[in-house]
């Protein structure tokens, strides 16, 4: 197996049985004297009126559209970051392969991405995604 | 043998170390909010059958005892597997990002043990995509709150998940490009790496990128859900938000999830962008040849750090009043996020005209020792432009004054 990845699985393992061991004791250990009153919902003492499966606010969903946007296009920029300052990085690729021009270039075609980006949230923005009342 | 037995003594060392900070935290932020607002705090327990009382020490274990032995009940109306499942992603993810975190350099080789090379402080040193492994287990917690909201089938919970996903999601957008300076200036992912890079040149990113740190601070304290932030519990309108049908364990392992969320930022604060373990004249560089004595100061100096910033998020916690809802998701969308794209610009430039093959050379030419100087003085230029343009526009969460724009009856809540 991966040695990178060996120490990261056997973490994520424990880190899982941590809480669950944490709410077994606490399970095992406390009583257990359930009624009817603290079964119910909680709402300030009042008998529930309907259940919380309801229509909210459809600007919730717009956030979590315009939030995978940009996600995903920040997420674009990670290997450049790290390729710009590798020694492995831009620098071979424009050594190995001549003619593909200069470092200016690949910092141009950032610009231009970034730009692009922000040109999406300035539209969003004036579209009213972003307006919250 | 020691493929397997390294990084489970580790994991170890690092799993108790993180639940006991975890547990004195709480303690320590109790202490400090009691002296914030001129009163004791929780200064009684210490010793069970004696009167040594020790500071308050034995509240944690106190605490917890208690905790365990509180009913462990699950609603009627819930959705019993989500129910469940949900403090257990929250806290699992909030542990398992410590796997990438190093508490410290290298320690010397221990050949006794047969451990012929020096020991990385990190549970997974050969891991080379840190950040964004730190970045998707944050993503999960947002899943946690999710889930338990959603799961509680209760208004209050659901109200509090809604709030808290829309919060958590749109401070993730801020906190990538905080940290993509950090990762252009390295060239790495790996936390060592960074650490190492601003050993080597000796000017950490605070120094150099403040915008960025700025950005990734307030984005930070927005993700741990830390006061002025802290609208997904919100005690005051919605009884705890997302946890609100929660009690026993269940409970105490959501907010012993909250906790180590505010150590992580801690420690990717103090890593990212003050040095990690370095401090001039303290700790040598990446280079220096490690020794016990050496290795211990330098994980007092990261922990020194790291102590200094949570401290700092506990004094913020009494400081600044909350925003409103408005004005939270406004700060990250509308500031935030612009002034990180300004940032990530200015940087790029910035970092490609020092590269060696651009006008490095030319830069050493001619400023010599005072390059460090020049190449760090733009970015605080930055950080006064940004607090410039961000006092001229005015947003929306500088004013909090009721708002007159919003007429209730015409929004589209009232049905």
């Amino acid at each position: 197996m991966d040695s990178a990845g060996l120490p990261i699985f056997l973490f994520a393992l424990i880190a899982l049985a941590v809480p669950v061991g944490m709410i077994g004791l606490g399970a095992l250990i406390g009583p257990h004297r359930a009624t009817a009153v603290k079964r119910m919902p909680y709402e300030s003492g009042m008998d529930p009126i309907h259940d919380a499966r309801r229509r909210f606010d459809v600007r919730f969903h717009l956030m979590a559209i315009a939030f995978l946007v940009f996600d995903v296009e920040l997420l674009f920029l990670y290997p450049w970051a790290v390729a710009s300052r590798h020694p492995e990085g831009i620098d071979r690729i424009l050594q190995v392969s001549q003619g593909l021009g200069e470092r200016g270039w690949v910092l141009g075609g950032v610009l231009v991405f970034l730009a692009l980006v922000a040109a999406g949230l300035v539209y969003e923005w004036r579209r009213g995604v972003l307006r919250w009342r | 043998m020691s493929l397997l037995l390294v990084p489970l003594v580790k994991i170890a060392i690092i799993l108790f170390g993180v639940m006991t900070a975890a547990a004195y935290f709480v303690l320590l932020e109790r202490r400090v909010a009691a002296w914030v607002q001129d009163r004791r705090g929780p200064n009684r327990v210490g010793i069970p059958g004696t009167n040594i009382r020790l500071f308050g020490l034995g509240q944690p274990l106190a605490d917890g005892l208690k905790m365990i032995l509180k009913e462990e009940y699950t609603p009627a109306h819930v959705d019993r597997g989500l129910y469940l499942l949900a403090p257990l992603v929250m806290m699992s993810a909030a542990l398992a990002v410590f796997a990438v975190i190093p508490c410290g350099s290298t320690l010397p080789p221990i050949p006794a043990l047969g451990l012929q090379e020096p020991i990385a402080m990190l549970v997974a040193p050969s891991f080379d995509v840190g950040m964004i492994y730190v970045f998707a287990l944050s993503s999960i917690a947002v899943y946690g709150v999710i889930l338990g909201g959603w799961a509680s089938n209760s208004k209050y919970s659901f109200l509090g998940g809604l709030r808290s996903s829309a919060q958590l999601i749109a401070y993730e957008l801020p906190l990538g490009l905080g940290l993509l300076g950090v990762v252009l200036a390295t060239g790495s992912l790996r936390l060592d790496a960074i650490v190492a890079e601003q050993a080597n040149t000796g000017v950490w990113f605070a120094l150099s990128q403040p915008l960025g740190m700025l950005i990734f601070m307030i984005s930070a304290f927005a993700e741990a859900a830390r006061l002025p932030f802290d609208l997904p519990e919100c005690e005051q309108e919605l009884v705890g938000g997302y946890h609100t049908e929660y009690a026993g364990m269940k409970l105490v392992v959501f907010l012993t999830a909250e906790f180590i969320h505010m150590i992580t930022a801690s420690f990717l604060i103090s890593i990212l962008f003050l040095g990690g373990w370095h401090f001039w004249g303290l700790t040598g560089n990446a280079e220096t040849p490690i020794t016990w004595t050496l290795a211990a100061i330098r994980v007092g100096v990261l922990f020194a750090k790291v102590f200094a910033v949570i401290f700092f998020f506990m004094m913020v916690r009494w400081s600044w009043p909350r925003f409103r809802y408005d004005q939270l998701l406004a700060l990250a969308w509308k500031v935030l996020l612009p002034l990180g794209l300004l940032n990530l610009v200015v940087l790029a430039i910035l970092i490609e005209v020092q590269h060696p093959q651009v006008a490095g050379g030319w830069l050493d030419e001619r400023f010599g020792a005072g390059r460090a100087v020049v190449s760090w003085l733009p970015g605080w230029l930055l950080l006064v432009l940004a607090f410039m343009l961000v006092a001229w526009l005015r947003p929306i969460m500088t004013d909090n004054r009721p708002r007159t724009d919003v007429d209730l009856l015409d929004s589209p809540l009232q049905e």
